[in-house]
């Protein structure tokens, strides 16, 4: 089904096309979503992949899914895309604002509420962690620890050997742990000068 | 328990963790105050990194058309033939030329001429052959009547 819809795109079936955009796009956008947090960047990524898709359609030989195969050129076009652009500046965990300062503290005593707020500050906690990685080693971890992917899908996904994968989480995660360890640092004695 | 448990926490996600490695852990972490602020750390990152994970932006629903928009353009591009394409690239040398020469042309009668020049200039081939300056040049009367005048003295 798959390999057929590819082979009419193939030849100009604009139409198989669309349907292929359609039926794919939710999965282009997760993967794109990994990657930036603005829409519009987003879209941008997802515009790009597709058409990259179009234009490398014959190399689709339907042994693994057409869904796999755009997961792999949306991986790569993402990872592309952050390394042209220019890098965030590295170590921006310093200083907390009041809102994430609160989920800490909501967190370290009887766990924040779930509320739409609270996962906006912890989703822009999150950002703050990661840009201390390379966007390969983000992408590691958001997969293995935050969508509890396995370090073969990762590896399939990215191309990676399977000990590549578990180096970069390993490294990863203790980047983030430290990171967060200063975090907390911080904030405990923001608490203690606040106590004096 | 006096094995350090941040290796434990580095190896794999929190929720991959065993109950036997998290008893490990926590156990540990009671005992050692830079563990537990370790293991504090990761726990607060794993619900970090999965309310990340959660943020997934859906296609609008122009994405569709937008694409195909995108892709419609693109093989347009890709059908011009080859040599308009030479052509289009070519235009910007040639007028990239002509500008210059344009240029060129307009700073030589603007630019006022160097003193070298001037002096070539002032120098005629009539005022060489009369062996004149510029500011002493005599009418054509007064050459025929001076040249005249030389032969009727010679005579």
């Amino acid at each position: 089904m798959d390999l057929d819809l590819a082979r009419q795109a193939q030849v100009g079936d604009e139409s198989a096309f669309a349907e292929i955009v359609r039926r794919y796009s939710p999965r282009v956008f997760s993967v794109a979503s990994r990657f930036f947090r603005q829409r519009s960047l987003v879209e941008e990524a997802a515009q790009e992949v597709f058409l990259k898709a179009y234009t490398q359609l014959g190399s689709f030989e339907g042994r693994g899914s057409l869904e796999g195969w755009l997961t792999r050129i949306a991986t790569n076009t993402c990872l592309n895309m952050v390394r042209s652009s220019k890098r965030r500046p590295e170590s921006t965990v310093s200083d907390l604002t009041d809102d994430e300062a609160g989920w800490l503290d909501q967190q370290s005593g009887d766990g924040a509420q779930p509320s739409v707020e609270n996962d906006l500050v912890a989703t822009d906690l999150a950002d703050r962690l990661l840009s201390v990685l390379s966007p390969e080693d983000q992408q590691a971890l958001l997969m293995i620890d935050g969508e509890d992917a396995s370090i073969k899908e990762v590896a399939e996904v990215t191309g990676w050997s399977e000990s590549k994968v578990k180096v970069r989480a390993f490294r990863a995660r203790k980047k983030v742990r430290e990171a967060m360890e200063k975090l907390l640092g911080h904030r405990n004695k923001q608490l203690d000068s606040a106590a004096d | 328990m006096n094995k350090h448990i941040t290796e434990i926490l580095d190896n794999a996600s929190m929720a991959a963790l065993s109950e036997i490695e998290l008893n490990e852990v926590r156990a540990h972490a009671l005992e050692c105050g830079s563990c537990r602020s370790a293991y504090e750390a990761a726990r607060l990152s794993a619900v970090v990194l999965k309310s990340r994970a959660h943020v997934v932006t859906e296609p609008s629903p122009f994405f569709q058309t937008r694409v195909m928009a995108a892709l419609r353009e693109q093989r347009e591009t890709e059908s011009v033939p080859a040599f308009s394409r030479l052509w289009k690239s070519a235009k910007v040398l040639v007028s990239s030329m002509a500008l210059t020469t344009a240029a060129l042309g307009v700073l030589s009668f603007t630019l006022p001429a160097t003193p070298d020049e001037q002096a070539l200039s002032a120098y005629s081939a009539e005022s060489v052959i009369m062996g004149q300056s510029g500011d002493e040049q005599l009418t054509y009367d007064q050459v025929l009547s001076t040249v005249y005048e030389d032969d009727d003295d010679a005579r």
